[in-house]
């Protein structure tokens, strides 16, 4: 069995609909038992080791963190805090959905959770304040994509083990486009409440807002302390747990709304950066702080609830890692045909100039997204461009995070988005009409796509900062 | 739209509660759902969680982490990976390209379904095969850490697999007797 006859099989598995990781193992054991070189055993070896690495054990703390900060105790809070805070501009509701998915996104690491879980509340909401349900789900829809930008992002682990590149640093690198994409969204909101005539959906009160820029002063300066008294030499041992018991009693005795929330990806970045964590102790810390808040603080968490957030937890886990493990098969298999010798040959001859290979590699990874699941989508386009970007001196952790851009941008996309559906089926829209509402919403993020693609600075200049 | 001039409280229904805030509760939970493979999936889980939780702890609070907690950890995640991966066999979950049933036709779509459900039987059951002679050859090897042999975590995998056989043979049984599967139809209840 020679390499085409492996490529064209394992195309032909994809297509036929059999589940992306039995079609990539599927293939290569196949193309083992033809070639006979190697044990047919060695193919399950693969597998089990394929996951067998202590970065991967981030995967399913960060889904877990992520599910229960998407319990309706603590949503309440982060939407009531983002309503405070920019409610009162015209268009508010639409501001609103765009800043609660910035601070979910620092919570979270997909996008399908975002769009599924908060998706509902933000376009219920905005149905109730009479916005069309259109542009709800369009500003949903968009603004799901930071998930996996602003970190903590299961995209980007995944993406940093392939590509071995470190996850910390891709976290970092996603923090300025996050605040781009975010930036760009809200004027769009704004261009369209203006074009419309929107006014504002609650009334500025000064008590109010000043309350939110208060709580979010709280969550900036915290962190900035403990850094202080590590630069004193004070002794981190105690002054971290004062600290916290500090913060939980201020929080009582101010009422604050969404401090400790909206702390989890200040404390899980801070802890990152400074190497005080890896990402999987970062990912455990994140996890235990939520079960803090929601079984303790605020008993908002059921134990009933808790099962139910472990059983998505696994099974999401489950789902993603087992492509995973079938893809460290078909990444060898990729190697051991030429595949990837070729498609570099054959790329290189084409075009020497990084632009140009970004461009085309944006074209490509904008189409692959259409088609496949971004954890799916990486495993495979990883292995084949990677040793492209290294030759042309790209940065990888710049390319990772265009690569990632691609494929959220492409979870929105017709024909096969998996964000459009899971949108459609919430607002009870037939696929065109929300394919149609999500249409204006790709002009920021493909201008966003251009300015992240072209400036790498803007992905660069956070890691170079700090590592 | 909610105009400039319109008093706030008129509409704030459903979502937003009297206060012009946000008052979502949470859906009630139906625990009967779950199947043996979800608990024994919950269970690596939680192990794995606990073993994470006390190299952290050992770490900061002891200044002494416990070398035996990573390897365990890897491995604890491997179980729980195939053995929670039955759960997405059975609930047809996992991740597949269905672009092609928008555009096949019907008696195309069924020959294609039914040759996926045959393939998944056929790969998983091999599978299955491969990994008890996997056992066979490197079972007996100790873990690196741990004084215990490897092929306890590969007995895992393979019990994960034959899991994972059985439940693609139930989704075959049942697209069998429905005449349709959910590839074809994405409105059935998969969750079976």
């Amino acid at each position: 069995m020679g390499a085409s006859a492996f490529k064209l099989l394992f195309l032909g598995l994809m297509g036929s609909g059999i589940p992306v990781a039995i079609a990539m193992a599927g293939a290569s054991l196949v193309y083992v038992l033809a070639t006979g070189n190697t044990p047919d055993y060695v193919v399950i070896h693969r597998m089990v080791n394929g996951i067998d690495s202590f970065p991967l054990l981030a995967v399913p703390f960060f889904i877990m963190a992520g599910n229960l900060m998407n319990s309706a105790g603590i949503t309440n809070r982060i939407y009531n805090f983002a309503l405070a805070l920019v409610g009162w501009l015209r268009g508010g509701l639409g501001h609103v959905n765009v800043i609660g998915s910035v601070i979910f996104a620092g919570m979270s690491g997909t996008a399908i959770a975002d769009a599924a879980g908060l998706g509902t509340i933000e376009i219920k909401a905005m149905q109730d304040h009479g916005y069309s349900t259109e542009f709800s789900v369009g500003v949903t829809a968009a603004s799901a994509t930071l998930g996996p930008i602003i970190p903590p992002s299961l995209p980007f682990v995944i993406y940093g083990m392939f590509a071995n590149v470190s996850v910390g640093a891709l976290f970092l690198a996603g923090i300025l486009p996050g605040a781009v994409m975010a930036f760009l969204m809200m004027l769009t909101v704004a261009y369209y409440a203006r074009k419309n005539g929107w006014g504002r959906d609650v009334a500025f009160t000064w008590a109010r807002t000043g309350r939110a820029l208060a709580e979010l002063a709280v969550v900036v300066g915290f962190p900035c302390i403990l850094w202080g008294a590590s630069e004193l030499d004070v002794n981190m041992h105690w002054f971290v747990p004062v600290a916290l018991a500090l913060l939980f009693i201020s929080d009582r005795v101010f009422r604050f709304g969404a401090v400790l929330p909206i702390m989890t990806p200040v404390l899980l970045i801070g802890g990152m950066t400074t190497g005080i964590f890896t990402a999987t102790e970062g990912a455990i810390a994140a996890c235990v702080w939520a079960l803090i808040l929601g079984l303790i603080w605020y008993r908002t968490l059921s134990w009933r609830m808790l099962i139910k957030v472990s059983m998505d937890t696994i099974e999401t886990t489950s789902t993603v890692l087992f492509i995973v493990a079938a893809a460290s098969i078909f990444g060898w298999m990729l190697t051991a045909t030429r595949t990837t010798e070729m498609i570099a040959q054959w790329v290189l001859a084409f075009t020497d100039q990084p632009w140009m290979f970004l461009l085309l590699a944006n074209a490509l990874m904008l189409f692959v997204g259409c088609f496949l699941e971004p954890t799916a989508a990486i495993t495979i386009l990883v292995p084949i461009l990677l040793p492209i970007v290294r030759h042309l001196g790209i940065d990888p952790v710049h390319f990772g995070l265009v690569m990632v851009l691609n494929l959220m941008i492409g979870l929105l996309h017709p024909p096969m988005g998996l964000v459009l559906f899971v949108l459609a089926r919430v607002a009870k829209l037939s696929v065109e009409r929300t394919t149609m509402a999500i249409l204006p919403w790709l002009v920021p993020l493909l201008i966003s796509l251009v300015l992240v693609t072209y400036i790498p600075a803007i992905s660069l200049w956070l890691p170079r900062q700090f590592m | 739209m909610a105009e400039a001039t319109a008093p706030v409280q008129d509409v704030n229904q459903h979502v937003l509660n009297a206060a012009g805030e946000f008052a979502v509760e949470d859906e009630p939970i139906d625990l009967s759902i779950y199947r043996f493979e979800d608990w024994l999936a919950f269970v690596f889980f939680w192990v794995l969680a606990f073993t994470i939780f006390y190299q952290f702890f050992t770490r900061y609070a002891l200044n002494d982490s416990a070398s035996w907690t990573e390897e365990i950890a890897r491995y604890l995640l491997i179980c729980t990976v195939y053995i929670g991966a039955a759960i997405g066999v059975r609930k047809n979950n996992h991740i597949q390209v269905d672009f092609f049933y928008r555009v096949f036709p019907k008696k195309l779509m069924r020959v294609a379904s039914t040759f996926v459900d045959i393939a998944r039987v056929l790969f998983l059951g091999y599978a299955v095969w491969l990994t008890w002679q996997l056992i066979g050859k490197i079972g007996k090897q100790p873990m690196s850490v741990i004084d215990w042999p490897i092929g306890i975590v590969y007995a895992v995998v393979m019990f994960g697999f034959a899991l994972m056989t059985f439940r693609a043979l139930g989704v075959m049984r049942d697209n069998w007797v429905r005449g349709q599967s959910l590839l074809e139809n994405p409105e059935l209840d998969g969750a079976a």
